[in-house]
């Protein structure tokens, strides 16, 4: 009777096996319920692997979007953020001819600043994170279409190396591993949870608490960077829409987001930010394979994630879920 | 002669209008366990919590071995040698038990900003092992350990790396008596180590037993510093008070009969890996007591009956018949519920005490519109917090600014006016001052003369004995036993069903 969880855990699976079974498990499931519907032209091993590909260029940002939510943050940026970083890594890759420094530092430095100048409005205005992205996103947007001239901005073909493999490949597993150290083996991982668990305690452990929610925006800005940086070398091209349009962009690395969240007290989080981007874009093909118009396919992706993460959540009976 | 370590000098800390800390100035010596006593709201705890950079200081200083001390948080505090152990939670959620001891300290096991996480989890699973906690381990996250193991934790926390003054504020209430029994063993080695232990309970004995030195708080202002042995509780009771602490304390009255009317009645009700199989009726104008280990079940009885537990098999049914299966229906047909764990269960914490107070009784409060009056409001929540006698500015203080009796008042001052008719305590009077733990018992003996039916759960044997009509034992999530009140009863009687 009262013992402590850890001590009577005896032998059963370890949460981060059963984290990966789940996961996998559902990223079958997923890939099965689309290859009966569509056997032909559905969920072939090449194909899969094409879907993994475009699945990373979400996992990317939502890697880094994972600190900022983790704080109890939110971001309504993010698209927002990639479009801006993207004219400008265009401009200076194509347009400044600096090629791919130009774009690589364009985006990430762009992103980052993006997410410093998030994280300094969020802390000296004392308002919700929600609401002083949202007003900044419409400035980026603006920023970016005076960038772009109100023409849309191409990234020449010779600079399209992170678009394919391996170039996509190796950039999203650098992006993978730097987000996994700063989680894990530093002390910025640490505060991350502990500001996200209890503000006030963390405060008084020393921990500059502002400091760290500036930061953890500006870890979150670069790595929307990096994915902007795959968005256009995947996509080749990118308008800088206005009057909030760009949130359309938010929604698939914040879910992967929510999966990482989700699946935290399995310790795998990231990992569950890379598979279940990968399931999102499994569930997205497969809507194209059917044909389903555009409406049903986001009336049932939108329902299958949330019975996901409905079912992986697993709230403990009398938690507070806000 | 002993050494002073630490000297408190005209100390003054204010919160709005309330003079929390006045001008107190007092020695504490090197090698010994200092007791810092009195009423809830007299300033001992924003007195520890300036020490330990929690709360700035407005004037005065702590000079901590002939060196002015005034850390800005806990972290600077560790560095000059001064750690608490606080009354409620003080690990974090999310964290390993590893991250939790060395939060603020990672400097330690990081290399070129790479966190060494191996070599941390390793010193922490050999503190543990020092401390004999090698149950805990370090890898696991903390979310993992109960309240009891989190605490213990906290110890490691706070004193492994040997700190001159260790601050243990209101521990001791949260601890079963072999969590105690720990950390009593702790207390006495940072003696021995010629370091210092600031120690605040409210418990009177225990405070003459594990304490060298007391030091006595009032309103904020110094009392006096006594020694120890010289002192007897009622001495102490009256420097606290500030007058002799006349009247009876428990209940006087025994051989009263046991009323017939069962108002409640409890049958086979098992919570899952909690309770098991409990039945017992609980009768007008009672007041029923459960005691046992801090894990026994017993704390579940008081969810169980207030429906409030989750997977609850079995039943529990008034009088008239009437199941309580939720929380709605058990307000509804007049029961209350204070539960152990204060600001988590009891008291929403971020808002005003008026909030709190009304908070079950707003369908009473409105009119026949739905609609509430904010004068009728503040007139009721007036009315029960000057009955609890709650020490504030207003009722429109937060929560949040009061001491941890003062918030037990502010849930007490909500069930009155909600005046039910069966009222399940949970720990009424821990971290309470003598002087309020009286004014409870008072009052839950003038609601048992009312008709009023109580359950009392509690792991204080004295109050338990002092209380109530018949005491129920738990051990492993079972009844076992049963004793009726007797002049002759004693703690070890009971405590004899609870090992």
């Amino acid at each position: 009777m009262g013992t402590s969880k850890a001590a009577s855990s005896g032998k059963k699976m370890s949460p981060t096996a059963k984290g990966y079974l789940v996961l996998l498990l559902l990223v079958f499931v997923s890939w099965a319920i689309f290859k009966v519907l569509t056997p032909h032209n559905f969920g072939s091993p090449a194909n899969m692997l094409s879907y993994f590909q475009a699945s990373l260029i979400a996992s990317a940002g939502a890697v880094g979007f994972y600190f900022v939510l983790v704080m109890g943050m939110f971001d309504f940026s993010i698209g927002a953020n990639i479009i801006l970083s993207t004219i400008i890594g265009c401009k200076l890759a194509a347009g400044l001819g600096m090629g791919y420094a130009g774009l690589i530092i364009g985006c990430i430095v762009t992103g980052a600043l993006v997410g410093l100048a998030n994280g300094i409005f969020y802390v000296k205005l004392r308002i919700p994170s929600m609401i002083v992205t949202t007003g900044l996103a419409l400035i980026y947007e603006s920023l970016a279409n005076i960038i772009a001239g109100g023409m849309e901005q191409t990234l020449p073909s010779n600079l399209r190396m992170f678009g394919k493999m391996p170039g996509n490949i190796i950039l999203a597993v650098i992006v993978f591993i730097v987000a996994y150290l700063i989680l894990n083996y530093t002390k910025i991982g640490t505060y991350t949870y502990a500001i996200g668990s209890n503000e006030f305690i963390a405060k008084n452990m020393g921990i500059n608490v502002n400091k760290y929610k500036v930061l953890a925006f500006v870890i979150s800005g670069a790595f929307l960077g990096a994915m902007a940086v795959l968005t256009i070398s995947y996509g080749s091209s990118m308008v800088a829409v206005t009057g909030m349009a760009s949130m359309s962009r938010n929604f698939i690395p914040t879910m992967g987001c929510f999966f990482g969240v989700a699946f935290k007290k399995y310790g795998i989080p990231l990992q569950a930010i890379i598979i279940g981007e990968f399931m999102i874009n499994i569930i997205f093909f497969g809507f194209i394979a059917l044909g389903a118009p555009t409406a049903i396919q986001d009336v049932i992706t939108g329902l299958a994630l949330l019975i996901i993460i409905t079912l992986t959540t697993k709230v403990v009976k009398g938690e507070i879920v806000k | 002669m002993s050494e002073v370590r630490l000297q408190v000098q005209n100390l003054s800390k204010s919160f709005g209008i309330t003079r929390a800390v006045r001008d107190v100035s007092f020695n504490i010596n090197k090698g010994e366990v200092h007791a810092l006593i009195g009423e809830n709201g007299s300033g001992k705890s924003t007195l520890t919590n300036m020490l330990c950079g929690i709360h700035t200081i407005d004037s005065g200083k702590f000079i901590l071995d002939g060196k002015e001390v005034h850390p800005k948080n806990q972290v600077e505090a560790n560095n000059e040698g001064i750690s608490i152990i606080v009354q409620e939670l003080g690990t974090l959620d999310g964290l390993t038990v590893a991250e939790n001891i060395f939060l603020g300290h990672e400097d330690m096991f990081v290399k070129n900003g790479i966190k060494n996480t191996n070599a941390m989890n390793r010193k922490a699973n050999e503190l543990l092992q020092q401390y004999g906690f090698e149950r805990i381990k370090a890898q696991n996250q903390i979310d993992d350990y109960n309240f009891e193991d989190r605490k213990l934790v906290e110890i490691v926390k706070a004193t492994y790396f040997h700190p001159k003054i260790v601050v243990i504020d209101e521990t001791t209430t949260a601890l079963s008596q072999e969590g105690r029994e720990e950390l009593y063993k702790h207390m006495n080695r940072i003696r021995e180590e010629g370091n210092t232990v600031i120690f605040i309970s409210h418990d009177l004995p225990e405070i003459l037993d594990k304490s060298d030195t007391i030091t006595v708080l009032r309103d904020g202002v110094y009392i006096d510093t006594v020694k120890s042995a010289d002192m007897t509780e009622d001495d102490l009771k009256k420097l606290m008070v500030g007058r002799e602490v006349t009247g009876a304390y428990y209940r006087a009255d025994y051989g009263t009969p046991i009323s017939d009317e069962v108002v409640l009645s409890v049958k086979n009700v098992t919570v899952p890996g909690l309770i098991e199989d409990v039945s017992f009726d609980l009768h007008q104008g009672e007041i029923l007591g459960f005691g046992g280990l801090s894990e026994s079940g017993m704390h579940e009885i008081g969810k169980a009956v207030f429906g409030a537990s989750y997977d609850r098999q079995g039943t529990v049914t008034l009088a008239n018949g009437t199941q309580i299966n939720d929380i709605p229906t058990a307000i509804k047909n007049s029961i209350a519920y204070t539960s152990k764990d204060r600001d988590n269960e009891s008291i929403v914490i971020n808002q005003s005490i008026g909030d709190n107070i009304v908070l079950p009784s707003l369908g009473e409060l409105s009119n026949k519109f739905g609609l509430l009056s904010d004068k009728k409001l503040k007139t009721f929540a007036d009315k029960f917090a000057a009955q609890m006698s709650v020490k504030m500015q207003n009722v429109g203080q937060f929560v949040s600014d009061l001491s941890g009796g003062n918030k037990q008042k502010v849930v007490l001052a909500r069930w009155i006016g909600k005046d039910s008719n069966i009222v399940v305590l949970d720990s009424p009077t821990r971290g309470i001052d003598i002087k309020v733990k009286q004014d409870i018992y008072q009052l839950m003996d003038h609601m048992r003369q009312n008709g009023k039916s109580i359950i009392m759960i509690s792991e204080e044997l004295m109050e338990l004995i002092g209380m109530c009509d018949r005491i129920i034992i738990m051990k492993d999530g079972k009844l076992n036993g049963e004793l009726l009140r007797s002049e002759e009863m004693d703690e070890n009687l009971l405590i004899s069903k609870m090992v």
